[in-house]
């Protein structure tokens, strides 16, 4: 039996921790992370007989928990794409003439090396990445957290690349503004 | 030569493009004009390519509430 190399009764002490770890910050939802840890143990039981053991069994977990977590972007891209509001809104940190205006001009930050407290960082960009509209939040974690090309991000959003490069255009306009009126040690 | 010259909202897009080594040759052009002259958006370019850099090293520790654990534990045990 293949699936003697698997160890279930084992999987919620072991990976439990580690997976919603993992998809907390991709999702940015703790509530939605713990359901998807959830059903990734469920369909790794389902799956139980397709483990032939070229993986480790927590890296199949693990594929099985990205899976997951790319499903529930391409099921809410398909919500929000019918109306796109994001690209009827104007962009507001430029003027007419597509200039900076003066509050969305971007401050000196000093970043030469990495901040001394960056567990402040990240839950200050934790905090701003809610702000963001949820085409964006998706483009955003598929490129920085999952890694993926923007060709893969098309594809499971079902967006042009013009649509793709103005979104990651907006989340990262919208980011570094929230970021730099929150984030006080770069002032 | 007009044809090099972009604006901030087009050279910060660009910015992202090039992230991604998605420009053309053109926008290369335009964006280095732009960049040469643009102290703000060399800002944004710095700033861009940190929030990116902090972005892909966030490690994050949680732990699930022994609750929830037991309820994915009784969920699974159902299955079997």
């Amino acid at each position: 039996m293949s699936h003697s190399l698997l160890n279930p009764d084992r999987w919620i002490n072991d990976y439990a921790d580690a997976l919603y770890s993992y998809t907390v910050p991709r999702v940015n939802d703790t509530a939605l992370a713990e359901d998807l840890v959830q059903e990734t143990f469920l369909s790794a039981w389902k799956a139980r007989d397709s483990f032939k053991g070229q993986a480790s069994e927590k890296s199949w977990l693990f594929t099985i928990c990205k899976n997951k977590i790319i499903d529930h972007y391409r099921k809410k891209a398909r919500d929000i794409t019918q109306s796109m509001p994001e690209f009827t809104t104007p962009e507001g940190s430029f003027d007419e003439a597509e200039h900076w205006i003066p509050e969305s001009q971007p401050g000196h930050w000093d970043i030469q090396q990495q901040p001394t407290d960056s567990k402040e960082f990240y839950a200050i960009l934790e905090q701003c990445r809610k702000k963001l509209q949820e085409m964006q939040q998706a483009v955003f974690s598929m490129k920085y957290l999952e890694d993926l090309d923007a060709a893969e991000i098309c594809k499971v959003l079902n967006i042009t690349a013009s649509n793709y490069w103005v979104l990651i255009h907006r989340a990262k306009l919208q980011l570094r503004g929230c970021l730099e009126k929150n984030w006080i040690h770069l002032k | 030569m007009k044809s090099l010259m972009i604006s901030c909202k087009k050279a910060t897009l660009l910015v992202s493009k090039k992230e991604e080594n998605r420009l053309s040759w053109l926008e290369k052009w335009q964006l280095r004009a732009h960049m040469a002259l643009c102290s703000m958006c060399r800002r944004f370019e710095e700033q861009s390519g940190f929030i990116g850099r902090m972005a892909r090293q966030m490690q994050v520790h949680e732990t699930l509430p022994d609750a929830s654990k037991d309820k994915m534990q009784q969920a699974l045990t159902r299955e079997h």
